[in-house]
């Protein structure tokens, strides 16, 4: 038979129809849909038995309790621990990203010397140079830590100087150390026997202090009802996420929130709602009424619902001279309830953004938040795990990352009572790193090691025979027979809670009213966790669900 | 005997950190999407702001987690989709998405009354070296299929495998917990079997404080939420009422 031209066209395209009936086209389809999806460039989990570790977040200076997935020597997963005595399995919502961090695309690899790629060994020659000719200023921005120490130290011995740039939470607390002496970083607020909360712009709700200590409080204590026994009032000019959920939201003009501390002061003083008898503020409750927008009659009811329910305490977001005068008026320095001395200890900071005039040499730890810029013409040496790009530093260190390195973790900036935990290093950072003690302890061998300082407080704690170590249960110090057996449960991820000072732990006399000032400060990002980058799971906060508004100069 | 796995939300406890957001994308392998908007972004839970539209002092706002409510009659994802890729699952009433089934005609997320379900346009990708962080629990999501909320699944069959290794043939509650549940700093999304008059959350779903969003579509949403404000209780009916600012933004969800 003779198959002509016509007949293969009419076959092929008989074929061709009949194949469409048949479910091969679609079964290849399929197939190479599914093959496509499993080419090498596809990730893949890591794979490994998976451990679960327990240690601290050391993102910024809340020590918030974490349980770490490990998978094959990689972190994979973060939790909250339930058992924890202070934040209580609670996060922010950074730190379930966390894990994520170290893998980030601006996470610093290399030394850079003013954008350049350089070396290690050339920082360190700069650096020795540096110190031989003058001073070195050293800056941290998490003090208290074993690392701390060592940075201190080795500022002593150059006869240079320690500095530390302060959580917003421990600024607000800085007129406390003014008026009393007692240093801010040793103030905290009894917030769990507070009956009402007064926060002039405090993100009480949105990673104030540690982020789950005050969110488990007020969900147990305020949440959901009309006559709650804690009562969040809420000064601020917008409709924030905390002002949201608080019992009353007092919207102020923006930048009057001190304004109304002296007005409320005024009220409470001439009305003899307390029992302070102090100077009066400058301020009428007229002009006090007319600059916030809200009139006389409105101060006057909120100081009176104010005092309704003691112990009262007023909370500002940043040093304001007038929110701490209306705490002395409102008898809250050194009471129950208000503003306490957590530690007996009288060691006070240097702060950090006075300018520095005769070092030659600036060292600025990877604790320090990326925007602090030091006002300086020493030569800035900066370790960073991750280069957030607009950085003034003239060296660029890497150092290491989320979990990359043990360290230990002393109290959040705004508890009561002093704590204290350990972070194991649960991963080992892929490319060279140092932390800046070590660093220093590189060119000063006398300095302490962190480690040698860790086992010291160790044994400083068991010693004391002082409060309990928490961990599945809350065994007292005083049961341990051994500092070793201590350490090792610390190690594990127990956190060491201290004991209340007991009265009088402080005393504050208002000898005037402290002169007006601008209003409290603001943050866009609310966290005051002001790193270079963010995870990048907060792209669900941000662009995904427009919840949040990124803060410029964060790069996620 | 078959559970009946749902929430209860109290609006009034939360206070729309996103918690629950990030621990559900980092616990399911869910890529971030740094320049997706709302309407492109991949969220299994996504947090919503509501207003009750007054201005000044008496202005309130709310925060609502949505995700798949799972329902249970009729369920709408279920009968639209062609490729048998959505099942409620008789022996825990979950709304299952097969994504192995899944062609990505997108019906069944036209047919979702809240919006829950989302589409993977592109392969999943991560900056060189972050998939080791990934989850090693859950695979990583598939292209070109429909995904959304499914109660942490990966964690069921881990309490299930726990159980069966102790020879048992109940899974311990406390072993299965959803990542949004257990991120929630204020406790506010609970967790549990509504068909155990026993659990805590089954009780608290019948509140008089609780309800459902569009319950009148009579899915049997097996998500509730709970709040003593009544304004954020008339929010659930008002999704296609009313033409009121709060209703606005719920079409959107």
């Amino acid at each position: 038979m003779k198959v002509s031209r016509r007949d293969l066209l009419v076959w092929s395209a008989g074929a061709a129809a009949g194949l469409m009936v048949t479910p091969v086209p679609w079964k290849v389809l399929d197939d190479v849909s599914i093959w496509s999806q499993n080419w090498p460039w596809i990730p893949q989990p890591a794979r490994g038995p998976v451990d679960v570790k327990q240690s601290a977040c050391t993102l910024c200076p809340k020590g918030c309790g974490l349980r770490v997935r490990v998978a094959g020597g990689f972190l994979v997963g973060v939790a909250g621990v339930a058992s924890h005595p202070v934040t209580r399995g609670a996060l922010c919502p950074l730190a379930f990203g966390a894990h994520q961090l170290n893998w980030h695309p601006q996470r610093l690899r290399t030394v850079l010397h003013r954008r350049s790629v350089s070396t290690r060994n050339a920082a360190q020659m700069a650096f020795t140079k540096a110190c031989s000719e003058g001073p070195v200023v050293v800056i941290d921005g998490y003090p208290g830590r074993a690392a701390s120490q060592v940075l201190e130290s080795f500022a002593k011995n150059r006869r240079g100087e320690y500095r530390v740039v302060l959580s917003a939470e421990t600024r607000a607390l800085a007129p406390y150390e003014r008026w009393t002496g007692v240093p801010a970083a040793l103030l905290g607020y009894d917030v769990e026997n507070a009956g009402t909360i007064v926060s002039f712009g405090a993100p009480l709700l949105d990673g104030w202090g540690a982020p789950g200590h005050f969110a488990r409080l007020w969900a147990e204590r305020a949440a959901g009802t009309e006559d709650p026994q804690l009562r969040l009032i809420q000064v601020e000019p917008t409709l924030s996420r905390t002002a949201s959920r608080a019992w009353q939201w007092v919207p102020v003009r923006n930048g009057s929130e001190a304004v109304l501390a002296a007005g409320i002061a005024g009220v409470l003083l001439e009305e003899h709602l307390v029992s302070a008898r102090g100077p009066k503020p400058t301020l009428s409750l007229t002009a006090a009424g007319e600059q916030t927008g809200l009139g006389i009659d409105a101060i006057r009811g909120l100081a009176r619902t104010i005092v309704a329910r003691p112990p009262v305490v007023a909370i500002a977001n940043d040093d304001s001279p007038e929110v701490a005068a209306l705490n002395v008026v409102l008898g809250a320095v050194g009471a129950r309830g208000g503003i306490v001395r957590r530690s007996r200890e009288n060691k006070s900071y240097l702060a950090a953004d006075t300018p520095i005039s005769s070092a030659r040499a600036v060292v600025i730890d990877s604790s320090v938040p990326w925007d602090f810029a030091p006002k300086t013409d020493a030569e800035v040496f900066r370790f960073a795990a991750w280069d957030g790009g607009s950085g003034s530093a003239d060296w660029l260190l890497p150092a290491p990352g989320f979990l990359e390195e043990a360290t230990d973790v002393p109290a959040a900036p705004e508890l009561a009572v002093q704590s204290f935990a350990l972070a194991p290093a649960l991963t080992k950072a892929q490319h060279e790193v140092r932390s800046a003690a070590l660093f220093l302890s590189g060119i000063d061998s006398a300095l302490p090691t962190a480690e040698e300082i860790i086992h010291a407080r160790c044994q400083q704690i068991f010693q004391s025979r002082v409060g309990m170590l928490c961990s599945r249960e809350q065994t007292p110090v005083s049961r341990f027979a051994a500092s070793q057996k201590l350490e090792e449960q610390l190690w594990a991820g127990a956190v060491w809670v201290g004991e209340p000072v007991g009265p009088p732990n402080l005393r504050c006399e208002l000898k005037e009213w402290p002169t007006p000032s601008t209003s409290t400060r603001g943050e866009g990002w609310s966290s005051s966790w002001t790193a270079p980058v963010l995870p990048p799971l907060a792209s669900k906060l941000v662009e995904e669900s427009g919840l949040r508004q990124r803060a410029e100069g964060r790069l996620a | 005997m078959s559970a009946r796995y749902g929430m209860v939300i109290d609006l009034d406890r939360c206070t729309g950190c996103g918690s629950c957001m990030v621990a559900c994308a980092a616990e399911n392998n869910v890529p971030a999407l740094p320049q997706a908007t709302t309407r492109t972004g991949l969220t299994p839970m996504l947090v919503r702001r509501v207003s009750n539209e007054r201005d000044g002092a008496e202005r309130r706002e709310v925060f609502i987690p949505i995700l798949c409510m799972h329902c249970e009659r009729e369920t709408p994802c279920v009968s639209v989709c062609p490729q048998q890729a959505v099942e409620v699952d008789k022996a825990t009433g979950i709304v299952m998405q097969m994504p192995q089934r899944c062609l990505g005609c997108r019906y069944c997320m036209t047919a979702c009354a809240y919006h829950a379900r989302y589409f993977n346009w592109r392969d999943p990708a991560w900056p060189a070296g972050m998939e080791k962080s990934l989850n090693p629990a859950v695979a990583v999501r598939m292209r070109g299929v429909v995904e959304k909320c499914n109660f942490c699944h990966g964690r069921l069959h881990a309490a299930k495998e726990k159980a069966a290794a102790a020879s048992k043939r109940e899974i311990d509650p406390a072993d299965y917990v959803p990542a949004c549940v257990e991120a929630c700093p204020t406790g506010a999304i609970r967790f549990g079997n509504l068909a155990d008059t026993g659990d805590p959350v089954s009780h608290e779903a019948r509140s008089p404080y609780a309800f459902r969003l569009l319950a009148r579509l009579g899915t049997e949403p097996k998500v509730y939420y709970k709040s003593k404000e009544a304004w954020v209780r008339q929010l659930a009916e008002s999704v296609s009422g009313r033409e009121t600012e709060a209703s606005r933004e719920m079409k959107h969800v």
